[in-house]
């Protein structure tokens, strides 16, 4: 495979705004340095969301005095100049048939993803309307998020070949650094990642659903539509998180989930501790090296881990990781993902002109054969937090919410109710769709083995 | 919980495996004596046995993963049964035994009688104790 060189050098994103979205300066680093597989330009920042969203550009728990939702159009309006779809996820009954309209913007009533995900009221501002689905609310037909601002820009097609390469650079530097505990870059402390909707395409608010289904495959296009009407047409969400079931790899880079961040620095680990439902601890192993005998490479035995497992080493101030062996799962409001994910995660500091450290950068670049149709690169900015002083705490989910009839319910003490117990590894937020929303769906049938299981 | 005077030893078709950190599980519908169907209840749902284990690191070690027991891997086990009757058993230090893909055994036979056959801790498959009887419904 060839490699492309990237210069990584400050320039201003002139091209790929789409349509009407508005662009601003790509935010790229200074790094004077060349690179196959990190330091590409930042992908682009936007500063409009698609919608619909109730709570604007607001972040955070709580609706703001001022708040100004954003909508194209609401209560049955139609935004102007665009022609309905006679059949959408809103109203369809079974999006299964309606495979040929996925691919269409106002088959989602032109809402982002998050935008179907809180139209319900799912974050505290609903745009439903008072008849649905007649009324639920439109986002902007004419904004988007640029395709080609996801896909990884760097030539390798597996972690593995993206890992070996920044390794060799590092090698042909002299490298990997290899630090002692008073040499280490001082990094232990505690961080916010940015969490503003425009930050990522990753939270969801800045394209359309058809942009994201492009990146995935068939089965997991299917997947992610499912996800998509059960957030709108059905209003039955099943977040992970709501009943303490594990909340998965791509947590971590959820727009809330994992978003503060507590890093542990040693010469051999690093800890890289994040709170969402649950903590959750990616252990960063420094110089070690994956088996690579079994179906994923991994460090311990046979057993997928939910945050995989993750060896590393620094080149320079730079920490290169690769993670592996990932239990498959989903982060609502993002795609699902197999067990064959793997990440390649450079964390390169952030200074101010006095070169004092006021947080990080993340670069991810994320494999997944089964669910991408190429590998995809998430950018983000860790705030450091220096007026911290409580300890972190760990987070032990204790369920309060189960699902009842299909719906996230919360119980009290005493009640006693029917359960269904859930088959976790078997995507277990579908079973209670398919099994209390999709009836009479034409879902496509599952292979059988012989037995017919 | 576990009633350790008895010990069913039965063939089935994986249905799933739960690769718990403190317990793996396996979930399987068992055969029937002649090795063509899986058992159905009443209302023609497969009868799933839930079969526990040691931790899924330590069993890993006698290469009994996710990965190596797929969906429709057919098996055969020793278990101590639940006392109270429900489908499910410990698995102890029985024997454990995996067919070759696809391959059933013959009627009435296990795994460990098919050429091919691989060995998953604990030895051979325990003599048991007497039959497996209907599971009560839950």
């Amino acid at each position: 495979m060839g490699r492309r060189i990237f210069k990584v050098l400050r320039f201003a994103l002139t091209a790929a705004c789409f349509v009407a979205t508005s662009c601003a300066t790509q935010q790229s680093n200074v790094a004077q340095q060349s690179s196959v597989g990190r330091g590409a330009p930042d992908p682009l920042q936007v500063d409009v969301i698609v919608g619909s969203e109730g709570k604007g550009m607001f972040t955070g728990a709580g609706v703001p005095p001022d708040n100004m939702p954003i909508f194209a159009a609401r209560d049955g309006a139609t935004p102007p100049g665009v022609e309905p779809l006679p059949t959408d996820i809103f109203s369809t009954k079974d999006f299964y048939k309606d495979r040929s309209l996925w691919s269409d913007n106002r088959y989602y009533r032109c809402n982002s993803p998050v935008g179907l995900e809180q139209i319900w009221g799912a974050y505290e501002v609903p745009l439903i309307g008072d008849d649905p689905p007649r009324t639920a609310a439109w986002g902007f037909c004419d904004r988007d998020y640029p395709r080609k601002e996801i896909v990884s820009p760097y030539a390798f097609s597996t972690a593995k070949d993206h890992y070996a390469a920044l390794l060799k650079e590092a090698r042909d530097r002299g490298g990997p650094t290899v630090y002692t505990q008073a040499t280490l870059p001082n990094w232990s402390g505690r961080y916010l990642r940015q969490r503003a909707k425009t930050a990522t395409w990753f939270h969801g608010a800045a394209l359309q659903v058809p942009t994201y289904i492009s990146l995935l495959t068939p089965e997991y296009q299917k997947r992610f539509v499912q996800q998509m009407y059960h957030y709108s047409g059905s209003n039955a969400a099943q977040w992970p998180g709501s009943y303490c079931w594990p909340e998965g790899f791509m947590r971590r880079f959820a727009q809330y989930g994992g978003a503060r961040v507590n890093l542990v620095m040693t010469p051999e680990l690093i800890l890289d501790i994040r709170n969402a439902a649950k903590t959750l601890t990616t252990q960063i192993h420094i110089g070690r090296e994956f088996n690579e005998e079994g179906v994923v490479p991994r460090l311990g035995p046979d057993v997928p881990q939910w945050f995989g497992e993750t060896i590393g080493f620094w080149d320079g101030e730079a920490l290169i990781t690769w993670t592996s062996n990932i239990q498959g799962w989903i982060s609502h409001g993002g795609f699902e993902f197999s067990n064959k994910l793997q990440s390649i995660e450079i964390y390169t500091p952030r200074k101010d002109a006095g070169g004092r450290l006021i947080g990080l950068k993340t670069e991810v670049v994320l494999y997944d054969p089964e669910a991408f149709v190429e590998p995809l690169r998430i950018v983000q900015n860790l705030d450091r937090l220096t007026d911290v002083t409580e300890p972190f705490p760990i987070m032990e989910c204790i369920p309060q919410s189960f699902p009842v009839d299909g719906h996230t319910t919360p119980m009290s003490p005493g009640q006693t109710f029917q359960y269904t117990v859930p088959d976790i590894f078997g995507r277990p937020w579908a079973q209670i769709w398919e099994r209390h929303h999709e009836k009479g769906m034409a879902r496509p049938k599952e292979p059988r083995n012989r037995f017919g299981l | 919980m576990y009633d350790l005077n008895k010990t069913y030893v039965m063939t089935g078709v994986v249905v799933r495996v739960d690769p718990n950190p403190n317990h793996l599980q396996i979930f399987f519908a068992p055969l029937n004596d002649a090795r063509t169907q899986v058992l159905r209840d009443n209302k023609n749902e497969p009868v799933v046995w839930a079969l526990e284990m040691e931790p899924a690191a330590v069993v890993a070690r006698d290469r009994i993963t996710v990965n190596n027991f797929p969906r429709g891997t057919i098996l055969s086990v020793g278990l101590h049964p639940l006392r109270n009757g429900l489908p499910a058993g410990g698995r102890g230090k029985n024997g454990l035994f995996k067919c070759p893909a696809d391959t059933p055994p013959t009627p009435g036979k296990h795994c460990d009688s098919v050429k091919g056959s691989t060995s998953h801790g604990h030895g051979v498959l325990s003599k048991p104790t007497g039959p497996v009887p209907p599971p009560k419904t839950k």
